[in-house]
């Protein structure tokens, strides 16, 4: 099994921010916690592109070099995960993180931010699979039920990958090459097929 | 006359340069751009600069100040010894009740501080946790009070701290306290390294106190939050190294100077060779 | 859909979604798919990429879904007829009309030729604002990239020539040759999955069930269905005149209730039932308040209150709360008219009952419960079946709640590309068993007018529905209306055009032969039982035969008011007088110089009072606003984020933000219209009943929303208002 990865095409993203509400909904997020977002760049300008960012899963993920307290793990598919009962809140992953996925629900004693809480790509977290605690925790385990995370399920244009890399990166390859990007853009087509 | 001279013309530079700074608004953050590029690197600004740092150097840099600087402290105890004074004969009366208080509700929340912080740079030792998050709070809290004490003593002590050219002459020679010999130092009412230790206690615990209160709530832009957290770690770590060398100095290295900070008294015998230029 | 009707015999989509794959361009105009129907951008892009199709948008907005054009043409509200008819002329003019199929299967062609010659690419630039060269190069576009797929939703029907433009885009098709074909079509999106169902089962004032109309022969029709006797249905009605009358519009419904305009029934509207309605998208909203506390009785029969609840103040408002989708079932038919099931999965919660039930109690208690439920005794089911025998008109014979259940069980089986099943259970069906389904074994028609399947795998042809022959006004020509010869389905007896079968049972014809002997003849003959005619591009019982522009009724061009002026007012149109001349002024544009024009968020839905009270759709959009180019709130001097007022002609006002985009142009203002629950900037949250009001509220835009409505069908004219905008 290879890496778990996500991938947005941005080819297909309709900024429609239903990834965004199936994160929510499934794994029962407060408001004002979002796990996911969909950022819009040059809105209403031609040329207008959107893309849904999450935790990227990276592979020398920052969030995992900077807590100090070594709450934040890397799974052997690759998946990053934490534990809630051991983070301080203390708020170095999310300066460390390049895509700001650490999320932190407000409200608490003197402001204080609570733990942690981000993207697991729906893989729950160190409790018991499929326990009460987990889902109370973190969220729905699909990845244990051998599904997408909701958010790549619920995507109606496919916009938006979840699961091993190299299908994803298969899949998308297979799109760019359909598109004509790179040798097919400048080839025979684009010069003289009339649009 | 003369003391007014020198902490006269550093104010002036200072305003000028505030004066300058203002009017030249433009210069100042094309200059500070570029410092700031040639520094950190444009992409992200201050991320990747803070994930290295934290994870190579803070917990790294902390573990060294807590353990070298005490032993270094403990060879010069064993090599030089401390001062000895007579503390019979005339008694000069030093600090009065409110700041001996003020001192000590500021060395108090500072020791709070300071063992919740070093809680938190090592906290996966300890299981991170609520134990943690409490400290968190109480760094918090004690934080609060520091910064009212500190603001206390900042202006009850300011008028007597500003630099003088003999101060220089004290630190070439280490205030005297690398020889055995018993000679009078050059230094007013305080010498240069309680000078410097005050303007570091006060104004680097403001800085201390503005970028904690930056990690605490996230007011702002998230590469404010890294350079606070950068700032907070090194800034941190000078001060912690400067508590120890206070400590030493008022405990162990001058026998019995303990006492001035609880009665208010010191000896005049002390005051005379370490603080000759002291008019009292 | 009148005017697709009117054309050539159904108003519905002609392909289906998944068809949309197949297509090598498409254009859409007066559609936002991105945000009303993503999951319909699947396809839509698949087609994008796979095929290279070329995506133009023609719309006042750069919308998401521009976003995703390959070509984008910003067009003035309300000018789309002489876009399209401009379109239709260039084509013409360089040649590249599909010659043989206007031959073939279309009627009426030189005279509408003859009437867009006048739409040159240069007066079409004049009146749109479409450069002349953008014109030619999407004829070009459309042209050389065959079959088309062309899509409209609300913004080219709401407008008050919506029914002339709608026709225009069906003549477009007709042009290039593009219906009956994969890839090609009418692809009009509905505006949720049960529209079509509603439009189907009659769900409007001017027919019965099934487009049968309101003639004694409908009624004797479904009479005959419901099992009640004629003179009993005749003898509800005060006098035997109202039954062949058509009623009021949802869009103007509240002047029964006034009587401030002139209505033509002998009483003024007492009591209101709102079954299912969101209140606020009701074009006049101050007007609909006013109605709502001048009714004797008020019934809203929601799963939520609505803005209803809480604008109308009076003491006889009754809130029957009812059940969401899960807490109920029965069939729903959707854009591409496939029939789906929906399932119950739990049982009613908080005390709310399905809509059914409601209906059972109501009708108990009026009196006339043994006729309504005659022959319904299993719920929903035997209502599909009752649907199954009556609904000739349509074909909603086959789709039985047996086979359409099986289709749900089998989802799987049915190949994306094609609709069709292969191998299973359901073999050979087109999911959904899109109408016309003729027959318990038919299997469905997924792309309708297709003449190159039998009409028993789902082929058609254009319907015989206007006669057999018509003389032309404009020219006084005389053209047979049945198709040409050699235009058949395979395996049809008649190898070419044929008239709509009757007395297959003597006294009947296909549509109200209830054994469906005729039905299963013409199938049996390879035939299609509507017959086999032409499309007509000339109308002849509507106001404007052929297609003509307008100009709106508050034009912000008052020099092109002489030349396109409005219809002459009509009275009695749908039971009020509406204003059409008398409304055209050109002086409006000086007081209120934007034009206004209204759509849809992705993130909200319809009237808002669903999604409004969803925390997390309330948590990505929570505040009103309106679209503003930063040109005209620089020169307004309000800043982005700012709330300013937005006044009509009318004098309907709403307090909302400014948001600052190059989305809409500087003549522009746009508003979404799903807010709600606020009333000129003040909230009416408390009105609601406790813990029942929404999390977000905010200013109806259909406060705002201007006077006018459709010549035929007096839909809301929405799309292109006047407006004034000031600092708040």
């Amino acid at each position: 099994m290879g890496r778990m990865k996500f991938l947005c095409d941005i080819e297909r993203c309709i900024d429609c921010s239903g990834c965004v509400v199936a994160c929510k909904e499934g794994n029962h997020i407060p408001v004002g916690v979002n796990r996911r977002r969909v950022i819009t760049i040059g809105q209403g300008k031609p040329g207008e592109k959107s893309i849904s960012v999450s935790c990227m899963h990276c592979a020398d993920a920052p969030c995992i070099a900077v807590c100090p307290v070594d709450c934040i793990y890397q799974r052997e598919d690759g998946i990053v995960l934490h534990d809630k009962n051991t983070c301080i809140g203390c708020g170095y992953c999310f300066m460390a993180c390049p895509f700001g996925a650490p999320q932190f629900p407000s409200g608490q004693v003197f402001g204080a931010r609570g733990a942690m809480d981000k993207c697991t790509f729906c893989a729950g977290g160190p409790e018991e699979t499929f326990s009460a605690n987990e889902m109370r925790l973190y969220g729905q385990n699909r990845i244990a039920e051998g599904k997408v995370p909701l958010c790549a399920g619920m995507c109606a244009t496919k916009s938006l990958l979840a699961g091993d890399a190299d299908e994803v990166a298969d899949v998308y390859r297979e799109r760019a090459f359909k598109r004509g990007s790179g040798a097919n853009a400048w080839g025979w087509n684009k010069a003289y097929k009339k649009k | 006359m003369k003391k007014i001279i020198l902490p006269g013309c550093i104010l002036f530079l200072a305003m000028a340069g505030l004066a300058l700074a203002q009017s030249s608004e433009p210069l100042l953050t094309a200059t500070y751009q570029q410092i700031n590029t040639s520094i950190t690197g444009e992409w992200q600004q201050y991320g990747q600069l803070f994930t290295q740092l934290q994870q190579f150097m803070f917990s790294r840099l902390f573990l060294l100040v807590v353990t070298i600087v005490p032993v270094i402290f403990f060879l010069h105890y064993i090599v030089i010894g401390p001062m000895v004074f007579d503390h019979g004969g005339k008694q000069v009366y030093c600090f009065n009740l409110f700041i001996r208080i003020v001192h000590w509700c500021a060395a108090l929340s500072f020791a709070l501080m300071l063992l919740t912080g070093l809680m938190i740079v090592f906290a996966t030792f300890i299981g991170g946790g609520s134990i943690v998050m409490m400290g968190r709070l109480v760094h918090l809290i004690s934080a609060v009070v520091f910064a009212g004490s500190a603001f206390c003593m900042f202006l009850f002590w300011i008028k007597d701290m500003f630099p003088t050219f003999y101060d220089l002459k004290w630190i070439i020679i280490m205030g005297g306290y690398l020889s055995k010999e018993k000679k009078p130092v050059p230094a007013g009412r305080y010498n240069a390294g309680q000078k410097m230790w005050f303007w570091l206690a006060t104004l680097g615990g403001g800085i201390m106190a503005a970028t904690g209160y930056f990690l605490f709530s996230f007011p702002a832009d998230i590469n404010i939050l890294r350079l606070s957290a950068i700032i907070h770690n090194f800034l941190g770590a000078t001060m912690v190294a400067m508590l120890i060398t206070h400590v030493y100095m008022s405990l162990f290295a001058i026998k019995g100077s303990l006492g001035s900070m609880i009665t208010g008294y010191k000896p005049e015998s002390e005051l005379k060779i370490l603080h000759p230029r002291f008019k009292y | 859909m009148a005017g697709v009707a009117n054309t050539w015999g159904y108003g519905a989509m002609t392909n289906s979604l998944n068809d949309m794959r197949h297509t090598k361009s498409m254009i859409f105009i007066g559609s936002n798919a991105a945000e009303a129907h993503p999951v319909s951008m699947q396809h839509i892009l698949h087609a994008k990429e796979v095929n290279n199709a070329p995506i133009i948008v023609v719309d006042p907005r750069f919308t998401k879904l521009a976003a995703k054009a390959s070509e984008f043409v910003r067009i003035r509200p309300g000018s789309d007829c002489i876009f399209i008819m401009g379109l239709v002329n260039e084509i013409i003019q360089k040649g590249w009309e599909d010659k043989e199929f206007i031959r073939t299967r279309v009627a009426g062609f030189p005279e509408m030729a003859e009437i867009a010659t006048k739409y040159t690419p240069e007066e079409v630039e004049n009146v749109t604002g479409i450069p002349a060269a953008q014109t030619r190069k999407v004829a070009k576009i459309l042209a050389t990239n065959r079959p088309t797929s062309l899509t409209w939703c609300m913004g080219g029907t709401q407008h008050h020539i919506g029914s002339s433009i709608t026709r225009a885009f069906c003549i477009l098709q007709l042009v290039l040759g593009n219906m009956g074909k994969s890839g090609g079509g009418t692809n009009i999106f509905r505006g949720h999955d049960n529209v079509q169902g509603a439009t189907d089962m009659g769900v409007l004032s001017d027919t019965l069930p099934g487009y049968y109309g309101l003639s004694d022969g409908s009624w004797k029709h479904w009479c005959r269905v419901w099992d009640v006797d004629f003179d009993y249905i005749k003898g509800r009605f005060k006098e035997k005149k109202w039954m062949n009358a058509k009623g009021f519009t949802l869009a103007r419904w509240y002047e029964g209730v006034l009587g401030e305009e002139k209505i033509s029934q002998y009483t003024p509207i007492k009591a209101m039932i709102q079954w299912g309605c969101g209140s606020n998208s009701n074009s006049q909203y101050n007007r609909v308040v006013k109605a709502y506390n001048k009714l004797d009785l008020f019934v809203i029969v929601d799963p939520f209150p609505t803005m209803a609840a809480a604008t109308c103040t009076t003491d006889n408002v009754y809130l029957l709360p009812c059940a969401s989708q899960y807490e109920t079932s029965g069939s729903v038919t959707s854009t591409s008219r496939q029939i789906q099931w929906r399932h119950k999965i739990v049982d009613p919660i908080n005390g709310c009952k399905d809509d059914y039930s409601i209906m059972k109690e109501l009708v108990g208690r009026l009196g006339f419960a043994d006729e309504f439920y005659k022959n319904i005794k299993e719920v929903p089911e035997d209502i599909t079946r009752e649907i199954n025998k009556g609904t000739l008109t349509i074909g909603y014979n086959g789709q039985t709640p047996e086979r359409i259940k099986l289709h749900m069980e089998n989802w799987h089986t049915f190949d994306i590309e094609t609709l069709q099943a292969k191998g299973g259970p359901c073999d050979g069906d087109y999911y959904g068993m899109p109408w016309p389904c003729w027959t318990e074994e038919h299997p469905g028609t997924p792309i309708l007018y297709d003449v190159s399947k039998s009409v028993a795998e789902g082929g058609l042809p254009f319907r015989n529905r206007f006669g057999v022959e018509k003389t032309y006004d404009q020219s006084g020509r005389k053209e047979d209306l049945l198709a040409a010869k050699g235009v058949y389905n395979p395996g049809s007896e008649v190898k070419g055009g044929y008239p709509e079968f009757k007395d297959v049972v003597p006294g009947t014809n296909w549509k109200t032969d209830l054994s469906q002997k005729t039905l299963k003849e013409a199938v049996k003959r390879g035939m299609a039982p509507f017959g086999n005619a032409r499309a007509r591009c000339v109308v002849w019982n509507f106001p404007d035969q052929i297609p003509i522009h307008r100009e709106p009724l508050h034009s912000p061009r008052p020099d092109l008011i002489e030349k396109y002026p409005t219809y002459e007012d009509k009275p009695n149109h749908f039971r009020v007088d509406t204003r059409y001349k008398s409304e055209q002024s050109p002086d409006l544009a000086k007081k209120f110089p934007f034009v206004l024009t209204t759509g849809r968020m992705v993130e909200h839905m319809g009237a808002g009072a669903e999604t409004r009270s969803n925390k997390y759709l309330a948590e990505l959009q929570p505040e009103m606003y309106a679209e503003v180019n930063p040109k005209v709130g620089n020169d307004l001097g309000v800043r982005d984020g700012e709330m300013i007022w937005i006044e009509s002609p009318e004098g309907g006002k709403v307090k909302v933000k400014a948001f600052f985009t190059e989305r809409v142009d500087d003549k522009t203002i746009f508003m979404p219209y799903h807010f709600g629950g606020t009333l000129m900037g003040e909230s009416l949250a408390g009105n609601y009943p406790e813990g029942t009001e929404p999390y977000v509220v905010g200013d109806s835009a259909n406060v705002c929303t201007n006077y006018g409505y459709d010549i035929v069908t007096q839909i809301q004219a929405t799309k292109d208002g006047l407006c004034k905008i000031s600092r708040a």
